[in-house]
């Protein structure tokens, strides 16, 4: 490793050091401080991966700076900072302390920023799970609760099955093709099966992790229990991650037509099973939980179409969904200072009493249903059109169903939100940094509605 | 005015400005109100503009034909979806009409709305944004667009507002039309591939896309995506059954938003859109749009009759003269569709001015139903007299401007559909049944409970004088506006 070389790993170094220096000088700094140096360390490492530049050279063995992390480095980043700020009125006000959520989070954002450099399979591996690994403890973060270790215990127990399919997955696409590099792992003619194999079982395993029917069980009961905060960042970054790793090994190998059907079945019954199930709930966290398997199997949905329309608009969807989903989960722990608002009544008038928390609220909801002029249409827009353009239209037309039958259960909230008086007082002001991170999510969410064409050419950039 | 003035975009984003200026300021009452008014008088000005300024289509390089003003700058340009506006005759005096019904929305809500009244008139001033972006938009991903965000401000406006079940009405409302929205953005979809695979060029520019060849089965899909999205607007049987509940539930100035500008959007679309997209498929399409339109002009009527709540049987009545409009949309000659295009007008003005009255009832007395009314007519003269007005100008009484319109929806209608034209013909008969009755219990029978009433004030008189005036003048001199249809329709037509 030369110097050059160790300039582009930056920020995989930046987030591995400051997560260190959080979790051992911690005892000696007040609680506060830990975070601002998390944040500071988060903020670093992205601007470090904005300003480099990617090469197509490997920097060290397995890992090479591409221009899709040098996308997703900072899109990590941003969730990572802004689920910081987010969480920390949150953890104080539930005695959650010390230095180990910030510096939790800050391996999780360390494994995150590997992930997209890996060119191997087995860092792949080891980033995605160590990804797993942080969230794991994430979840169970808040001590007081019972359901918070129930939640961490069903996500442990379905993660190790995941860990381990994906895991078989690998060695079968190493068994079959002979290497563990990214882009060797071809098949060749006599052991395609064996190749085939490995990557419907890898499939399986990511299905796991990006919660699509039917492996998606665990996701609501891990949401719910899960303190807020934590499902924001669970919910984006490492579903981004668990796609980006299926589009980095779909976009390095050949087209595998056996790979359609499992997909196709994947993507078809998480949009209709999830936002069908999304509509009978009455926990808000359950509902968002419902609702991202079926943005999951969106997502999948132009995954499967194997174009670089498809996977530009996975990326591009996958940015978006990050900041909705912060919004409506960042809006939801803030609003839940004082006393826990779980049911999708609590909200009710929360839209005047709390304005701008329930704005950004109701903006998130109309933005997940796909609503102009919200990134969240311009999102369902290119999977949709992607899939057209692919092909899938039967498939799209199911999904545009589904999706406006999901517009219901986003309405609720907002119905709630704004046309249902409560005699609840008011809750407590939102603290700057709650109100910074919701102010930029929303800022993101209506800029992105307006003028996409910047992140579209990002986009474009991060696929060459 | 010089072609650099880029008046189709402030005509749409003014209205915004204000809406942002008043959310975030959140003035107090009476200065929220005094602001928006201000806005939408000067909304007013600016869309009556055109009509004084020399129309040089020269001046607009790359403009389509026909259209006078024209605005076009990249957007998404990977997709090839631009920021194109552009004004004919119809979409200015849409526009126009759009702005007038604006002002009076804010003045008949100066009384009524007495709590959260930045938020309810920046919403009103961010519906009227939409509804101008659809009127102007000639790039149907801008349309769509547009047509979708009015969705937002107006179920808000029903929802927040709204009496009786303003929450159910508001979400059915928003579920149809989303839903038929949906089906809508497919068809742009597909047409939009089609025409990138046949020409290389990837737009969503309508005379692009105009000119593609679609194979007929297909087109006949895509057309009924287009036509479901427009008629749950409109709206036709079978997909009108949210307008009563939302008309009903609404506040008075959401009504008249609805009825008067909400349901044209759809009437536009099929116009602009649907029918010059695909032509043949909408041929194919006619004795559906027939069927449903004098099913509605009938059924609407028979319904209304039967209503005890004032709001709704002017709801239901409002669904029946929709019918017209999309008679003469149907028959497509260019008598026909200038009288739709003149009813469209005369509709947002006559039911506009209904709903106005109804509620002025309403906020005086609290009460929308028939039975509690009678006899007002010597009780406050000023009033009844624009009830029985609106009542006979609703009901076509020649003079007046539904008289024109539906005439020449008839007289188009009639040489291409008899039996259409003859159906809707006695649908009129089953309008004046009810309008009769409407008259006669609220303003004639002896009153069974004394109702204290108030009878108008300046402000309110002068909205419906406004308003009566519009009526006589389409009534007796509706030419300077069939004229500003004429080019247009003929360039419609002749594809």
């Amino acid at each position: 490793m030369i110097i050059p070389d160790l300039h582009t790993m930056m920020p995989i170094i930046i987030t591995g050091l400051g997560a260190l220096v959080v979790l051992l000088c911690g005892p000696l700094l007040l609680s506060g401080t830990t975070t601002s140096i998390a944040v500071v360390t988060a903020a670093a490492a992205g601007l470090w991966a904005v300003f480099t530049a990617p090469s197509a050279a490997p920097a060290v063995a397995g890992l090479t700076f591409t221009p899709l992390a040098q996308f997703l480095i900072p899109l990590f980043c941003a969730a990572a900072l802004l689920t910081l700020l987010l969480s920390h009125g949150y953890n104080e006000n539930r005695a959650i302390k010390g230095e180990e959520y910030p510096a939790t989070v800050l391996f999780a954002l360390f494994a995150l920023c590997v992930l997209p450099c890996a060119s191997n399979l087995l860092i792949l591996f080891l980033a995605i799970e160590s990804v797993s690994f942080a969230f794991y403890i994430l979840v169970t973060m808040d001590l007081q609760r019972a359901e918070s270790g129930e939640a961490g215990l069903k996500y442990l127990l379905m993660g190790a099955v995941a860990a381990a399919f994906t895991a078989f997955g690998f060695a079968l696409i190493f068994a079959g093709s002979g290497t563990l590099a990214l882009s060797g792992a071809v098949a060749h003619a006599g052991n395609r099966a064996i190749v085939a194999a490995g990557w419907g079982v890898v499939i399986m395993g990511m299905a796991f992790k990006l919660s699509l029917v039917p492996a998606h069980l665990w996701t609501p009961d891990v949401y719910q229990g899960a303190p807020a905060p934590v499902a924001a960042f669970l919910s984006t970054s490492s579903k981004v991650a668990a796609a980006s790793l299926l589009l980095m090994l779909l976009a390095f190998s050949p087209p595998m037509p056996e790979l359609r059907i499992p997909l196709v079945l994947l993507s078809l019954l998480s949009m209709v099973v999830g936002n069908l199930a999304a509509l009978r709930q009455q926990n808000i966290k359950r509902m968002l939980a419902y609702s991202s398997v079926a943005h999951m199997g969106y997502l999948t949905l132009a995954l499967l179409t194997g174009t670089r329309d498809g996977y530009a608009a996975l990326l591009l969807y996958g940015t978006i969904y990050t900041a909705m989903n912060l919004a409506a989960f960042g809006a939801i722990a803030s609003l839940s200072l004082e006393q826990e608002r779980d049911q999708i009544t609590d909200y009710a008038g929360l839209g005047f009493s709390a304005p701008l928390r329930g704005g950004v609220l109701a903006l998130a909801m109309l933005a997940l249903a796909g609503l102009p002029p919200t990134g969240g249409f311009i999102g369902k827009f290119f999977i949709f059109y992607s899939a057209i353009r692919g092909g899938e239209t039967a498939l799209a037309i199911i999904g545009i169903l589904s999706a406006a039958v999901s517009s219901f259960f986003y309405l609720k909230v907002v119905a709630q939100l704004y046309m249902h008086r409560s005699s609840d007082p008011a809750p407590r002001a939102a603290s700057a940094a709650d109100a910074a991170a919701l102010c930029c999510a929303a800022a993101f969410i209506l800029v992105l509605g307006v003028f996409p064409a910047p992140l579209i050419q990002l986009v474009d950039a991060a696929l060459q | 005015m010089t072609p650099d003035f880029p008046i189709l975009s402030v005509l749409i984003f003014l209205p915004l400005a204000a809406s942002l200026l008043l959310v975030a300021l959140r003035p107090s009452q009476a200065l929220a109100r005094g602001f928006a008014l201000a806005a939408a008088l000067a909304e007013l000005v600016l869309a009556a503009l055109p009509f004084f300024s020399s129309r040089l289509p020269a001046a607009y390089p790359g403009a389509p034909a026909g259209f006078f003003l024209f605005e076009d700058l990249p957007w998404i340009e990977r997709f090839g979806i631009r920021y194109t506006l552009g004004m004919d005759g119809i979409s200015q005096i849409m526009v126009l009409l759009t702005s007038f019904i604006t002002v009076v929305a804010v003045l008949i809500s100066w009384r009524q709305i007495k709590e959260r009244t930045p938020l309810y008139y920046a919403l009103l001033l961010a519906l009227e944004c939409t509804i101008q972006g659809v009127f102007l938009s000639l790039d149907l991903f801008l349309f769509y667009l547009f047509f979708e965000a009015m969705l937002i401000p107006i179920v808000f406006l029903s929802g927040i507002w709204g009496n009786g079940r303003p929450v159910y009405s508001a979400i059915k409302f928003f579920l149809y039309t989303f839903v038929g929205s949906l089906l809508m953005l497919v068809s742009i979809v597909t047409l939009y591939l089609m025409h990138g695979t046949q020409t290389g060029s990837y737009t969503f520019a309508l005379p692009a896309l105009v000119q593609t060849s679609v194979p007929y089965g297909l087109a006949l899909w895509l057309f009924a995506g287009f036509l479901v999205a427009f008629a749950v607007k409109i709206p036709l049987f079978p997909l009108h059954s949210w307008q009563p509940d939302a008309y009903a539930d609404a506040p008075i100035a959401g009504t008249l938003l609805l009825a008067s500008l909400l349901s044209k959007t759809g009437a536009y679309g099929l116009i602009r859109f649907a029918f010059p997209l695909f032509p043949e498929a909408a041929r194919a399409f006619t004795p559906v749009l027939y069927l449903a339109a004098v099913f509605v002009i009938s059924f609407g009527a028979w319904i209304a009759f039967a209503q005890k709540d004032m709001k709704r049987l002017v709801a239901y009545s409002s669904l029946s003269h929709m019918g017209f409009i999309a008679l003469g949309i149907a028959a497509w000659s260019p008598l026909a569709l200038s009288g739709a295009l003149l009813q469209m007008v005369n509709h947002a003005v006559t039911t506009g001015a209904l709903f106005v009255v109804v509620g002025m009832l309403d906020e005086r007395s609290d009460n929308r139903e028939l039975a509690a009314y009678g006899g007002i007519w010597g009780k406050v003269p000023a009033l009844s007299f624009f009830f029985l007005f609106f009542c006979m100008a609703s009901a076509g009484l020649p003079g007046l401007n539904n008289f024109v319109g539906e005439f020449l929806v008839l007289v188009g209608a009639f040489k291409v559909a008899p039996v259409a034209a003859l159906g809707a013909f006695l649908g009129i008969v089953l309008t004046l049944v009810y309008t009769v009755r409407l008259v006669q219990e609220v303003l004639f029978v002896k009153e069974q409970k004394p109702l204290e009433l108030k009878d108008l004030t300046m402000r309110e008189a002068g909205v419906l004088a406004v308003l009566a005036l519009v009526a006589v003048y389409l009534g007796v001199h509706p030419t300077p506006v069939l004229d500003l249809f004429k080019a247009p329709i003929a360039l419609l037509v002749s594809r």
